[in-house]
């Protein structure tokens, strides 16, 4: 599927690294998808796979998000800037569950719950790493 | 108040792509050491005071639209020679990144360009010029977002569990925050408790190893006393 306009969700988004790395990432790997890279345009979704659904339980949250495999495309928009970036599904993360109800605010915009974990390109070409978390809506 | 205006990128742009073409890219003349840049490159542009949240969260655009709206970098730093960092990618690649008056600079804080040291790790962002280089408009040194467990709590740092391996935790006195998720950010880390799931960001100490951290993410209500 390609990187469109249709709303699939919105939540936090977070950064995570992979593949090749320095520092404490050097042990991260390639992901649950083998093809995890840091530093190409790349996002981990909490319902990848069955078994990727049962580590992140985002339904524990009250998100029922919807299964997207690897190789998914996804449009990632800021919801505060509305700078976009366009992503494909190469782990799986975040692991909602163990962040219920934290919410990331910009501008007295909201959204609650870790939603999707973007590798550090990603991330950046829509905000800053050292925020940590970013407010976002997820097209397809 | 910033005299950057985040509404427009295109302004930052062309002050970036003007600095690296110019050459004259580092504020202050002081002599370049082997290890470290010049000073001054934020904090103090051409175009005033910088706010470096705003900065760092606000991506450039290229005008010409064959152009990638930014370009991206990753790796060690390898040599630093005057304001181009040689950088070893982690798939064997090289890049060079130029840092100009309008980079911002992050190293466990906004900071400046003479905190920069070889071996540093480092994210970079911002538009490839002509001659190979990437002109950053931000770079993250040593950054790092970890998941992690607490697995231990002393005065002055913490240990954590990151996946298979054992990391320690600065604890930075004026730095170090908690976030429990459902409010601020505060400096009260009363509420960590051994066991606790963890977002940890910090800057990673190339020397042992360790993580000075910045924030702790925590569950709302975790640690909450009832």
């Amino acid at each position: 599927m390609a990187c469109g306009s249709t709303k699939l969700w919105n939540g936090e988004a977070t950064w995570f690294c992979c593949g090749n790395a320095w520092g404490p990432c050097a042990s991260a790997g390639g992901g649950a998808c083998g093809t995890c890279r840091s530093s190409a345009l790349q996002a981990a979704w909490p319902n990848a796979s069955k078994a990727c659904w049962d580590l992140t339980r985002p339904d524990l949250c009250g998100e029922d998000i919807p299964r997207r495999g690897c190789g998914s495309m996804m449009k990632v928009r800021h919801d505060c800037s509305g700078a976009s970036v366009c992503v494909t599904v190469s782990d799986c993360g975040p692991r909602t569950r163990s962040f219920c109800s934290e919410s990331t605010c910009c501008d007295g915009v909201c959204r609650t719950n870790r939603v999707i974990d973007l590798t550090p390109a990603a991330f950046s070409a829509i905000g800053s790493l050292s925020s940590g978390t970013l407010p976002v809506s997820i097209f397809e | 108040m910033s005299a950057y205006r985040t509404g427009d990128p295109l302004d930052r742009r062309r002050f970036l792509t003007a600095a690296a073409l110019r050459g004259a890219t580092v504020i202050g003349t002081g002599a370049l050491s082997a290890g470290a840049l010049g000073t001054g490159v934020i904090g103090a542009t051409a175009l005033g005071a910088v706010d470096a949240d705003a900065a760092f969260a606000a991506p450039i655009r290229p005008l010409d639209p064959a152009v990638a709206e930014s370009a991206f970098a990753e790796g060690r730093i390898t040599a630093i020679n005057h304001d181009v960092l040689e950088v070893a990618g982690s798939y064997g690649d090289h890049s060079r990144v130029r840092v100009t008056n309008a980079t911002s600079v992050w190293k466990a804080r906004a900071t400046t360009a003479a905190d920069i040291e070889t071996g540093d790790g480092l994210y970079a962002r911002g538009l490839p010029l002509p001659d190979g280089t990437l002109a950053a408009d931000a770079v993250w040194v040593n950054i790092v977002n970890l998941h992690a467990t607490i697995r231990g709590i002393e005065k002055t740092r913490l240990h954590l569990a990151h996946g298979q391996h054992e990391i320690v935790g600065n604890l930075m006195a004026r730095t170090t925050s908690a976030s429990y998720g459902d409010a601020s950010p505060t400096a009260d880390l009363s509420r960590l408790t051994i066991g606790q799931s963890a977002q940890v960001l910090g800057a990673w100490r190339p020397s042992d190893g360790s993580v000075d951290l910045v924030r702790v993410a925590v569950a709302p209500g975790a640690g909450r006393r009832r």
